[in-house]
């Protein structure tokens, strides 16, 4: 599905990103875990053809997202609140999202009943902004857009963090619905290694730019987890 | 504790990301506002000769103590209009241990740093020591002095009291726009009071008997301390700060741009934002100003044909002027969404060209009634009308290609530098010189219709161009976008 070659991002003279080769399989459900600066959200955001790599390439079904806008048709991401419209209301956003695709009105609101319980209540016809909402309440809106694509990858950076705890249960259980059932490729990271030990296949471990662990989830991965940021605390 | 506040008051002030980090910026913004300053001070200077020609039959202290309480007057209205409120600041500090008395002083004191404490001054010192110490000798000019501090204070405080109260009740600012009109229409229109007599009745007594000046002080400390009181007791975040109490904000659609398809619900988003930011509301409001513009150029004979091109020009354009000018740094809160959604961009330009065409269509519609001065009036309107739809928003989308920097919606737009950089400055060049560079040489050979047509021309051959103008600023969007996204993500 999508594919790192040598990709590489220098900030004043420091590499922040410095992968030589990734690959992510479609179904599968990659969790991206690493201290603050360790380069998750920027390679985010050279998947997302949003930086300029220093070099490298990053392929999308064998294209590069540099030079296709292809991927824009399967992938849908929901990185912080700058990716939301934050003048409209939500109801008006989804509108234009859906509009992007095709999906007329009726179509959107019978894909919003179906995340009534994931509202909670508290987006839709609420007479608000968006930038009137909670950080919580706009990833609500962020993760539902994503998933109102019905997208083939779904990239979230830290959907957990600002989110109540009912929510971070729903938001789990939708995850793994979503792979496991429609066979969607996820990219998730978090700073809470319970959450993504629970939602994800394959946990690829980022410290200064560099993917140093990749493995597959099992009973031991979160002891194995802990273990390394305990001992890179000591470490420091 | 006050000295640290103004350490970080300066620090805030050279560390700002939109005082410019570029010098060039600076430099030219300095100059813009010394200049401004050196107009103030000049107009001070020659105060005498002007009240000696406007008022030839009064003594010219007496005219000059007629004017004054206008100028405050006025003072007052244009300070409601612009001042803005120094009250986020005092967020970092609120939690901190630090006594509510030091902070309100802190940002008592905050607010006074204004260009609008210092032009009366400018403005009426030179007079004072021209002429009033002069003749009325020292104590005299130093009771003016400090009757217009008084003054000063008493209206910089004022405005900034009534703006807080209306921030939770937002008829007190209607309530008091409605009062400083009436007031002025019973001088100007229904002449039941005069302030001319009110204004010289206070000053005059001033001359004689210098006591007098401790009115105004005494005014303005009161409502120093009124304000003091009202923000020690309303020292919350939600109330001081400028956004309102929010109303049910309800989904709107504008029906007839679906029938664009998704350029128009692009167009649709824009109006949206256009209409619910206080900064580009304020663009929009300018634009409406802006079409009176003709009243003051057509009323009267001496100004020639060329203003016509020249009202044409702003009166028709003044929006993609003043909000083309930031394009696409509107959007810069969301463009990391555009660029990794759907959006194909060209749909994206055509949304531009749509949302300004319409605009400009409008205004010109709207300016159809100076037709009252001739239809040639309309007949220029609508040449530069064309010229504007073809050209003008062109070169607008040409440097928003430019344009890296981030605008903040929620802030209001005077006296705001931030988006200002050097794209903005150049851009002003192009769009309003290059009509006169065709027009002139016709004009001077009295062929100015000719002139108008041609510009009228190049208008229209823009407009059929649109198709090929798009690709070329698609494709030129496609190397700088990484800049540009770079740029808007910087707060």
């Amino acid at each position: 599905m999508i594919e790192i070659k040598d990709l590489k991002k220098v900030y004043a003279g420091v590499a922040v990103v410095n992968v030589p080769h990734l690959e992510i399989r479609k179904g599968e459900s990659v969790g991206l875990i690493g201290n603050n600066g360790a380069g998750k959200t920027t390679i985010f955001r050279m998947m997302l053809d949003l930086i300029r790599p220093e070099s490298g390439e990053v392929l999308s079904k064998g294209e590069n997202v540099a030079h296709s806008e292809n991927w824009k048709n399967y992938t849908a991401a929901y990185l912080d609140e700058g990716f939301l419209i934050d003048y409209l209301t939500p109801e008006e956003y989804f509108y234009f999202v859906g509009g992007l695709h095709n999906q007329t009105r009726a179509h959107v609101d019978d894909f919003l009943s179906g995340y009534t319980e994931f509202f909670n209540g508290e987006i839709l016809k609420k007479g608000k902004y968006i930038r009137d909402l909670s950080k919580g309440n706009q990833c609500k809106v962020g993760v539902v857009a994503c998933l109102l694509q019905s997208p083939e990858m779904l990239m979230l950076d830290e959907p957990f963090a600002n989110i109540d705890p009912s929510t971070q249960i729903r938001l789990k259980g939708l995850l793994k619905d979503l792979t496991k059932n429609q066979g969607m490729t996820t990219l998730v990271s978090s700073h809470d290694l319970s959450h993504v030990t629970e939602v994800c296949d394959r946990i690829l471990l980022m410290e200064k730019g560099k993917i140093i662990k990749d493995i597959t989830t099992n009973a031991s991965t979160l002891k194995e987890l802990e273990e390394y940021f305990t001992v890179g605390m000591t470490a420091e | 504790m006050v000295s640290t506040f103004i350490q970080h008051e300066l620090k805030l002030f050279w560390r700002s990301k939109n005082s410019g980090k570029n010098l060039a910026i600076r430099i030219i913004m300095g100059i813009m506002i010394l200049y401004l300053m050196a107009c103030f001070l000049l107009l001070g200077f020659i105060l005498d000769k002007i009240l000696e020609k406007a008022f030839p039959t009064d003594n010219l202290i007496k005219a000059f103590s007629g004017i004054l309480l206008y100028y405050f007057l006025f003072d007052l209205l244009s300070r409601f209009q612009l001042q803005e409120l120094p009250t986020l600041k005092v967020q970092p500090y609120l939690h901190l241990p630090i006594k509510k008395n030091t902070i309100i002083r802190y940002l008592s004191f905050a607010s006074l740093q204004s260009f609008f404490n210092l032009t009366p001054y400018i403005l009426f010192c030179p007079f004072i020591f021209k002429v009033i110490l002069h003749q009325n000798g020292g104590a005299i000019a130093w009771a003016f002095i400090f009757a217009i501090t008084g003054f000063t204070v008493f209206n910089n405080y004022l405005s900034l009291y009534i703006k807080r109260r209306s921030n939770l009740n937002g008829w007190v600012s209607v309530g008091f726009a409605i009062f400083l009109v009436l007031l002025i229409m019973c001088d100007y229109v229904w002449h039941i009071i005069s302030f001319k007599t009110l204004s010289f009745l206070y000053f005059g007594h001033l001359l004689t008997q210098p006591v007098w000046v401790f009115l105004p002080l005494v005014m303005g400390f009161a409502i120093y301390y009124v304000n003091f009181l009202y923000l020690k007791q309303n020292l919350y975040l939600e109330e001081l700060g400028s956004q309102k109490k929010s109303a049910y904000k309800s989904s709107t659609e504008i029906p007839f741009l679906s029938a664009f398809g998704k350029v128009g619900d692009l167009m649709a988003n824009e109006i949206k934002l256009i209409l619910r930011n206080k900064r580009s509301k304020s663009a929009l409001t300018m634009c409406t100003i802006m079409l009176f513009y003709g009243l003051i150029f057509y009323t009267n004979k001496i100004y020639g044909d060329g203003w016509k091109v020249f009202c044409g020009m702003f009166m028709t354009g003044i929006f993609i002027i003043s909000y083309g000018q930031f394009l696409y740094g509107w959007q810069a809160a969301h463009f990391d969404g555009i660029l990794v959604s759907k959006v194909n961009f060209r749909d994206f330009l055509k949304g531009k060209y749509l949302l300004f065409t319409g605009i400009s269509t409008v205004a010109f519609v709207l300016t159809t009634p100076y037709a009252f001065f001739g239809w040639h009036v309309v007949f220029v309107h609508f040449m530069m009308y064309l010229w504007n739809i073809g050209i003008s928003i062109t070169i607008v989308l040409f440097f928003a290609n430019r344009n890296y920097k981030r605008i903040d919606l929620s802030k209001g737009a005077s006296f705001n530098w931030e988006g200002v950089g050097a794209t903005q400055m150049l851009l002003g060049f192009p769009l309003i010189i290059t009509p006169f560079i065709i027009y002139w040489p016709f004009a001077w050979l009295g062929h100015a219709d000719i002139g108008l047509l041609i510009i009228g021309g190049c208008g229209v051959l823009f407009i059929l161009m649109r198709p090929y103008w798009i690709k070329k600023l698609e494709a030129d969007f496609y190397t700088k976008k990484y800049k540009i996204a770079e740029g808007f993500r910087n707060k």
